[in-house]
């Protein structure tokens, strides 16, 4: 990484349009060294900043630098960089070896260089004993393995993972998380995208929300928890007495809406901690009776991407 | 900044990876076709040949070398020459960009005009690997009917060298197209049997903005009398010197091969999801 400092991606006001469609709208980002999860829905505009990040596209508008220099027109930057793309795309004629030896001499390496360090990085991502094989008889797991392999082969300091763990069986997926992390810990920096989130949860905390081409959140996944608690929050109370429970919380200026579900009430609070403070005093009151269950859907780490695309 | 790789070493690293890609291509059957197509020929009129049946040209039985200065001018420089160019050429890029194979060529550090000059120069050791071959098999089964092999070497090398340049010219002209444009199949075919065919009958400077009008100067067979098309164009023919047709044959070549480089460098290609 460039020293001096930790940002590996910055991208200033960066928006990028096709014709009049738009398919990244002034993202403003700074990706720190580690891992980073990029989160979004099919079509929310993680595919569209992968290409600019990965200089195959060339922003409409803005700036955008990754591990200190522009992306765009620089191929020598190549060298410290990774790429695993989504797409489903080989030279199915070639066997895995051969396919990832070729990719890695791109980078300058001699013949048995890359060699050696394709088998070593098909032997990472478990796939010694097929290296040998046409990819065109690659199962869709081994597919996306052997093109993480190309990815990692030429031990470059910015790997950059589109939806690597699609079409992975749960095990595979296992060990490429794990791997993953452990690259991380090997002190590379990763920027992975999904559009499940529990996959991203299990790689790193730090996260950034995408939806229809803006930047909703980035940070923490505690700090996307607290942003959560700054919009509407819904909860969920089983209680014995619903109804006086709805009573009690309908002059609070805080809560905007309630509803009555089978056995509980559904609260909307603009304010969620006094709305948990309020509830905890009432349930240890004891005045409404038993307060059986409370539970919040925005409590889940999906539930709150989803509340915030839907913002 | 890192330092840039040069392009040609870059494009020297293309062509390896991509010239087995090309020979093991749907597109060499179709080449293996196409110059399959005169060798079976040859053959046939080796056999007619021998059983004393010589091939008859405008109402006269013609020799070994005449018959092979013929499938030398109407097959290979009007038709099978251009063809390679413009189904080759024009898919240099278009292939990647279908397959959405290219990014992984944009995501190494090679300059992305050595993607587009790695791959024409293994279109080049390809189609050269393929059709002189080709030649030469039909000049050996054709030429030897009332004709000698010995005699007809130097027409040969001329030959050999004449589709070569036109191979590398037609192929750098269409690799430009296709790094230009995004569906460049149709206008290469438009330019090399519309523009090209039309503009050589219309008398004027038009025709020097075509690759065939150099490549006509360098054939070193007289040009057949067989149609009206022919004597037309055979009484506005004004060919330039071999020497000038040479040096406008690399100059197309080298611009094509730049304006293709600088085209592929700039544009973004999108894949279709």
């Amino acid at each position: 990484m460039t020293a001096g400092t930790d940002v590996v991606v910055s991208a200033e006001h960066v928006s990028k349009w096709y014709g009049q469609v738009i398919g990244l709208n002034d993202v403003i980002l700074k990706v720190p060294a580690g891992i980073t999860g990029l989160l979004g829905p099919n079509g929310a505009g993680k595919s569209t900043l992968m290409k600019l990040i990965t200089g195959q596209l060339k922003p409409s508008k803005g700036v955008l630098t990754v591990l200190g220099e522009p992306i765009w027109h620089n191929a020598p930057i190549f060298s410290r960089i990774g790429f695993c793309p989504e797409q489903d795309a080989f030279y199915e004629r070639m066997t895995g070896l051969e396919w990832v030896t070729a990719l890695v001499g791109l980078n300058g390496q001699g013949e048995t260089a890359s060699r050696e360090m394709a088998a070593r990085a098909l032997e990472t991502v478990g796939l010694s004993d097929v290296s040998g094989k046409r990819i065109a008889a690659y199962s869709k797991g081994m597919r996306q393995r052997v093109k993480l392999a190309q990815a990692i082969a030429h031990d470059p300091e910015l790997l950059i993972l589109d939806e690597p763990l699609s079409g992975m069986d749960p095990l595979v997926r296992r060990r490429i998380i794990r791997l993953i992390k452990e690259w991380g810990r090997a002190g590379k920096s990763i920027l992975v995208s999904s559009h499940i989130l529990h996959e991203i949860e299990s790689m790193t905390p730090n996260i950034v929300l995408i939806n229809q081409g803006r930047i909703l959140a980035e940070g923490n996944v505690h700090q996307i928890r607290d942003l959560i608690d700054e919009h509407p929050h819904t909860v969920y109370v089983k209680a014995d007495d619903t109804r006086e429970l709805a009573r009690r919380f309908l002059t609070d200026d805080h809560v905007l809406s309630l509803r009555f579900e089978e056995g509980a009430v559904v609260v909307q609070t603009g304010r969620p901690d006094i709305f948990y403070t309020r509830l905890t005093d009432l349930a240890a009151s004891g005045e409404l009776g038993t307060i059986h269950e409370v539970t919040s859907p925005d409590d889940n780490l999906q539930a709150v991407f989803q509340y915030l695309v839907k913002a | 900044m890192t330092t840039r790789p040069s392009v040609l070493s870059s494009a020297l690293r293309v062509f390896d990876f991509s010239l087995g890609q090309m020979l093991w291509s749907r597109r060499s059957v179709f080449l293996a076709l196409l110059v399959g197509a005169p060798v079976l020929l040859a053959v046939v009129v080796r056999i007619f040949a021998a059983a004393g049946w010589l091939p008859v040209l405008n109402g006269a039985q013609v020799g070994g070398p005449a018959l092979f200065g013929v499938l030398m001018w109407l097959l290979f420089v009007r038709f099978v020459v251009p063809v390679l160019g413009v189904f080759y050429g024009t898919s240099l890029m278009a292939d990647e960009v279908d397959d959405k194979t290219i990014t992984y060529l944009f995501t190494r550090p090679v300059p992305r005009a050595s993607v587009l000059l790695g791959k024409y120069l293994a279109y080049l050791a390809c189609v050269v690997m393929l059709l002189l071959p080709a030649i030469v098999i039909i000049y050996f089964l054709v030429v030897p009917v009332g004709g000698s092999i010995g005699q007809g070497f130097p027409l040969l090398a001329a030959d050999l060298g004449m589709v070569a340049v036109g191979v590398a010219a037609y192929g750098a002209v269409f690799a430009f197209v296709g790094a230009w444009l995004k569906r460049p199949l149709i206008v290469g075919l438009v330019f090399a049997f519309g523009w090209e065919q039309t503009v050589l009958l219309i008398p004027g400077y038009l025709k020097r903005l075509t690759v065939a009008y150099y490549l006509q100067a360098l054939v070193p067979h007289a040009m057949p009398q067989e149609s009206a098309l022919s004597m037309l164009m055979t009484a506005f023919q004004d060919l330039p010197a071999v020497w000038v047709s040479l040096v406008c044959l690399t100059g197309i070549t080298l611009l094509a091969l730049w304006m293709g480089g600088k085209a592929v460098e700039n544009r973004e290609f999108i894949l279709e999801q």
